[in-house]
């Protein structure tokens, strides 16, 4: 518990530090509890999520970073890989491949690295995964791109 | 969050750590490395990590996957003081192993315990000045077999078990040869042969393994023997440094092996 906290407390440190280093990303820690994160990340370009803003809401564990951080999308998003009403991640390296030399930063990068790669072959979201598998690119790309503008961008008065 | 701003701003402000453990992010204690791709850690944060590891994988792997860069290594190097290290392999602790016996722990504890006057208890100068070493020691290979796994921490030595071996009896063809060296002269070529085949696999523990090795072959002990006197001989020590004021009595060799009046 005590390493996690003084762990966390370094991360929190380095992302005050660095905050214009990663304009993508916005990793803002809760007042009242250091294990938990909420991070506004920007939709890659190129992609069907381009110019909407994703919140993702950490629950670090008090093994961490033994442990990897659950991570979820509080912003609908219709991506192969991200459970369309829970917003739970399918990412190995949240999982299996979780390394201790992980920061809750470079998480958030590996995070948007998967918005621009969607794996359709182990997918959370079937639908999305279906279109991809079954070559329908344009299909998945206007529902991708509507769920963004409903659900990431700010609404227009 | 009061408490942690207030921990934040009181330890070093802005200047981040240089050269963090991966793991913790915090400086390097106790500095570690992994020996296929020498990323540098905390000792007690790399094995946690390796219990971590170990506790998912159903099956004791014999390897660690680097954090940072995802090589696989056999085992962690730790306590490098500039001369010598040890090395934790992974996937089994040294207590465990079945090479790794209490002779072969005693006799590791052995260079980093000061030897004392053991050379002269088993009068090492009159196994040169009387020309003992042309006789062949048939206890060496197993001794030196049993030593050199103790220094290295690893099983299969036998390489240079044989290596050294092999350079101690042509040493010996030489000698047996001129008869006209001296013991010191002979003392002297033994010294610097066995370091340097010795030197590239023991490396900051060769000078000390040359001793021992010398002590083992002057004192024509068997392993057993030797291992008794030896222990007696640190005993003896431990005891004197408890108990000044009570007289001890020096180990005496079990085996008198030493006819004076051969030569």
């Amino acid at each position: 518990m005590q390493a996690s906290r003084a762990r966390l407390f370094k991360e929190y440190k380095e992302v005050q530090r660095e905050k214009a280093a990663d304009p993508d990303i916005q990793l803002v820690c809760d007042d009242s509890n250091i294990f938990k994160w909420t991070a506004l990340v920007k939709g890659p370009s190129e992609t069907p999520y381009e110019g909407g803003v994703f919140q993702l809401a950490f629950t670090v564990p008090e093994h961490y970073p033994l442990q990897p951080p659950q991570v979820r999308f509080l912003t609908k998003i219709f991506h192969p890989n991200v459970h369309f009403k829970t917003g739970e991640i399918c990412l190995d390296i949240l999982k299996n491949a979780w390394s201790p030399a992980w920061t809750l930063q470079s998480v958030c990068r590996a995070i948007i690295a998967l918005m621009g790669h969607p794996e359709p072959d182990s997918p959370l979201n079937c639908d999305s995964g279906n279109l991809l598998r079954s070559g329908d690119i344009r299909g998945y790309q206007s529902m991708a791109r509507m769920y963004t503008r409903l659900a990431a961008m700010p609404k227009k008065q | 969050m009061a408490e942690e701003e207030r921990l934040i701003g009181s330890s070093s402000d802005s200047n981040p750590c240089p050269d963090p453990c991966p793991i913790c992010l915090s400086p390097t204690t106790q500095e570690s490395y992994l020996d296929q791709c020498f990323h540098k850690f905390c000792y007690h944060c790399i094995v946690k990590w390796i219990n971590i590891v170990a506790r998912v994988q159903s099956c004791t792997s014999s390897t660690l996957t680097c954090p940072l860069c995802k090589r696989e290594n056999l085992s962690i190097i730790c306590g490098y003081d500039g001369i010598s290290y040890q090395r934790h392999y992974v996937g089994k602790s040294l207590e465990n192993s079945e090479f790794f016996s209490e002779a072969h722990r005693y006799r590791l504890k052995c260079y980093y315990t000061d030897s004392g006057d053991i050379a002269e208890k088993l009068q090492v100068s009159l196994y040169w000045k009387f020309r003992k070493y042309l006789r062949q020691n048939h206890f060496l290979a197993d001794w030196l077999r049993r030593e050199i796994q103790a220094v290295m921490q690893v099983e299969d030595t036998d390489i240079i078990m044989h290596h050294v071996l092999g350079v101690i009896d042509s040493l010996r063809r030489d000698w047996s040869k001129k008869t006209s060296i001296s013991g010191e002269k002979a003392r002297e070529e033994f010294r610097v042969a066995v370091s340097d085949t010795a030197r590239p696999f023991l490396t900051g523990r060769t000078e000390r393994f040359v001793d021992e090795l010398e002590v083992f072959v002057a004192s024509g002990l068997n392993m057993d023997a030797f291992d008794q006197v030896y222990i007696k001989h640190l005993g003896w020590k431990e005891s004197e440094k408890k108990e000044t004021n009570q007289p001890t009595t020096p180990a005496v060799p079990y085996l008198y092996i030493f006819d004076e009046d051969e030569d």
